[in-house]
């Protein structure tokens, strides 16, 4: 079972990077975002464009060839990308919807729309294969009680201190304060002099950077599929709602207790010969917390009957 | 019934998706369109029973999937047939009637499963419950593969359904060059379309049909006039799952075999585009909205190879589903009460 931690940890950190994302904007928005998973995907898939030897054909038509950068300044582009990504679809789309009072379901379903679509975008024109990153292949070092790769383990402390930035950033700068604000009462932020446009649009460049940011760990730690957001998409889901939903902290938590508690339960008595199904263990999880405790672990009670 | 503009539409746009397959196919029409057709009735069916869900109930159900999974399993596994990587033969098994009735009542009671917990959340929750539950089903039905057969699936058990393909049914079919086994199928599941259309248009009417409309408009007025809202909820969540279930089966006749990779969730998403296009609340709106998402499908491989040129089939797939995401997205933004369904009926807001 303990061998199981270290990769619980690493599947831990990426769901959990992801959920702070999705909580973030589903607490400002109120917007149920299944196109998160693409973001995600998105992060990936630049980098890999970016990062690619230009004479790799790792991109799906030959029209395009990749850059060749390097390695971090390829994801740290991408991740900005994400961003600007995020915030396009705020400002095309999810604005003038909220502007024509489109009701939260209308726009759910949207969402689903726009997933489909940009993952079969993604099919078409950049990975119809799984690839992965150019990176060295490195051997697994104990680290403590666990083992994983020096790079795996640098993902770990990247996310941990991504995790306590954002932490810093909502709880003592000033947008952060008006981005809590926001989710407390939109109208009653408005009052107060905060422009809630601009922290909506805010709050989508930077729940999309941080998405992205979560589909390069992923994409280092496993690898790059089109479909490599969706794949965890339900996980995010479950890592939201067990920390509650709406709440930055729960999210964190919540996603690294469902990273552990997929890959740990693989070890299992009763799980033997049965690990294609460790997900559904966690998506029970899910549905049993949104029946007793639909406010999560750390969520306040809201009214979701 | 007055034929408004609505409905001159609606006729013309099916009428001119079917040209489209004239047009764009030289050869090979009829078979096709008997394809298409085939297609377009199963999931009308299905489109229905989310109707019933969404439409009737305002019920936000992304686990459609997973009824029609429930109830084409149970009822391929009590009829005669071959399951798993060895492809163990079960010649026993129930005639293909009595396996479907208990397939049926194995869907709703798989809704009725469902429902219970779920009808305490709000719409958004209810989605991601239903979605999270229907990949529970799949990874369970694809890890007991002693039972389902897993990732082999289920094979050889269209007999039981085609045994009772009348003769000269056969002999007019292939007078057509068609497959008579598809249109076999494709013929059963209108059949069922238009039965099952007939006994809602009862239902609906029905005092029991306006209570659960009352439901989907103010939950608390319904409470207030002393009808239990819960059941209520349940009875439409067993209704959809149940005609889901029928459309499962018929699904896996017209493959021919089952695998845990039929039920995933673009499946639901699949049934969401043609309920959204067809017209949400309408009746009749699914039959429409199916024969014209079908007949856009069919074409697409079409339109794709004008835009690539040597397009592979991983690339017509991901034009499909695009154009599929697309149409949800569109139709969602610009017109959500589709070809046929009513404005003020539509319930798009978290209540």
């Amino acid at each position: 079972m303990i061998d199981q931690l270290g990769n619980g940890l690493l599947l831990g950190i990426i769901i959990s990077v992801a959920s702070v994302a999705l909580s973030l904007l589903y607490s400002v928005t109120r917007i149920v975002n299944f196109a998160h998973g693409e973001i995600i995907a998105l992060g990936a898939i630049l980098t890999l464009f970016f990062s690619n030897p230009v004479d790799s054909r790792v991109i799906y038509l030959d029209r395009f060839s990749p850059l060749g950068m390097d390695f971090f300044i390829s994801a740290a582009l991408a991740v900005i990308l994400c961003g600007v990504f995020g915030g396009l679809l705020e400002l095309c789309l999810f604005r003038p919807l909220r502007k024509a009072e489109v009701g939260n379901i209308a726009i759910l379903v949207v969402t689903i729309g726009l997933s489909i679509f940009i993952r079969h975008l993604y099919l078409i024109f950049a990975t119809g294969r799984v690839q992965n990153f150019p990176l060295e292949l490195e051997r697994r070092v104990t680290y403590l009680f666990f083992d994983m790769t020096p790079r795996n383990f640098r993902v770990l402390i990247a996310g941990l201190v991504v995790m306590v930035l954002i932490g810093l950033f909502l709880t003592f700068t000033r947008i952060g304060k008006a981005m809590r604000a926001v989710r407390d009462s939109g109208e009653l932020a408005s009052i107060s002099g905060i422009n809630s446009d601009n922290i909506i649009l805010f709050t989508w460049i930077s729940s999309s950077m941080l998405a992205g940011l979560a589909g390069i760990f992923q994409a280092i730690i496993n690898d790059v599929r089109y479909n490599m957001g969706f794949l965890i998409l339900l996980l995010i889901f479950a890592g939201t709602v067990l920390g509650g939903i709406g709440t930055s902290f729960g999210a964190m938590v919540g996603g690294l207790l469902i990273g552990i508690f997929v890959q740990v339960s693989v070890a299992f008595p009763f799980m033997e010969g049965h690990t294609e199904a460790k997900n559904a263990v966690a998506l029970a999880i899910m549905i049993v917390i949104l029946l007793f405790r639909p406010q999560g672990i750390f969520g306040q009670k809201e009214r979701i009957s | 019934m007055k034929i408004s503009s609505k409905w001159i539409t609606t006729i013309l746009l099916t009428f001119l998706s079917i040209a489209l397959v004239f047009v764009l196919n030289p050869d090979g029409q009829l078979r096709i369109l008997a394809n298409l057709l085939t297609f377009a009735g199963i999931y009308a069916l299905a489109a229905i029973g989310l109707n019933v869900h969404f439409g009737l109930t305002g019920l936000l159900n992304f686990g459609h999937a997973s009824f029609m999974g429930v109830g084409a399993y149970v009822t391929l596994l009590l009829i005669p047939h071959a399951a798993g990587r060895e492809g163990e033969i079960n010649e026993n098994g129930l005639p293909f009637l009595a396996a479907l009735a208990i397939g049926i009542v194995a869907a709703a009671l798989f809704g009725l499963l469902l429902g219970l917990p779920a009808m305490r959340l709000r719409g958004d929750y209810l989605a991601i419950v239903t979605i999270a539950a229907a990949e529970i089903f799949r990874l369970l039905i694809r890890d007991l593969e002693s039972i389902t057969g897993g990732v082999y699936g289920i094979i050889n058990f269209s007999d039981a359904l085609q045994k009772y393909r009348p003769v000269f049914f056969d002999e007019a079919v292939a007078r057509l060059d068609l497959a008579p086994a598809q249109i076999w199928v494709g013929l059963l599941s209108w059949l069922t379309v238009f039965i099952v259309l007939l006994l809602l248009k009862r239902l609906s009417a029905s005092p029991w049909g306006r209570a659960l409309r009352a439901v989907r408009e103010d939950e608390d007025a319904v409470r207030a006039l002393g009808k239990n809202a819960v059941w209520l909820k349940l009875q439409s969540f067993m209704l959809g799952a149940g005609i889901a279930g029928i459309a499962g089966v018929f699904l896996a006749f017209n493959y021919g075999s089952v695998q845990t990779t039929i039920f995933v969730p673009l499946l639901t998403f699949y049934v969401w585009a043609i309920m959204i296009l067809g017209g949400v609340g309408s009746l009749t709106g699914p039959i429409f909205g199916s024969i014209i998402f079908w007949a856009i499908i069919s074409e697409t491989d079409k339109i794709a190879s004008l835009i690539f040129e040597n397009a592979d089939g991983q690339q017509l797939a991901g034009v499909r589903f695009m154009l599929v995401g697309l149409l949800i997205m569109m139709l969602m933004i610009f017109r959500p009460s589709g070809l046929l369904g009513k404005k003020e009926e539509l319930l798009l807001n978290v209540k």
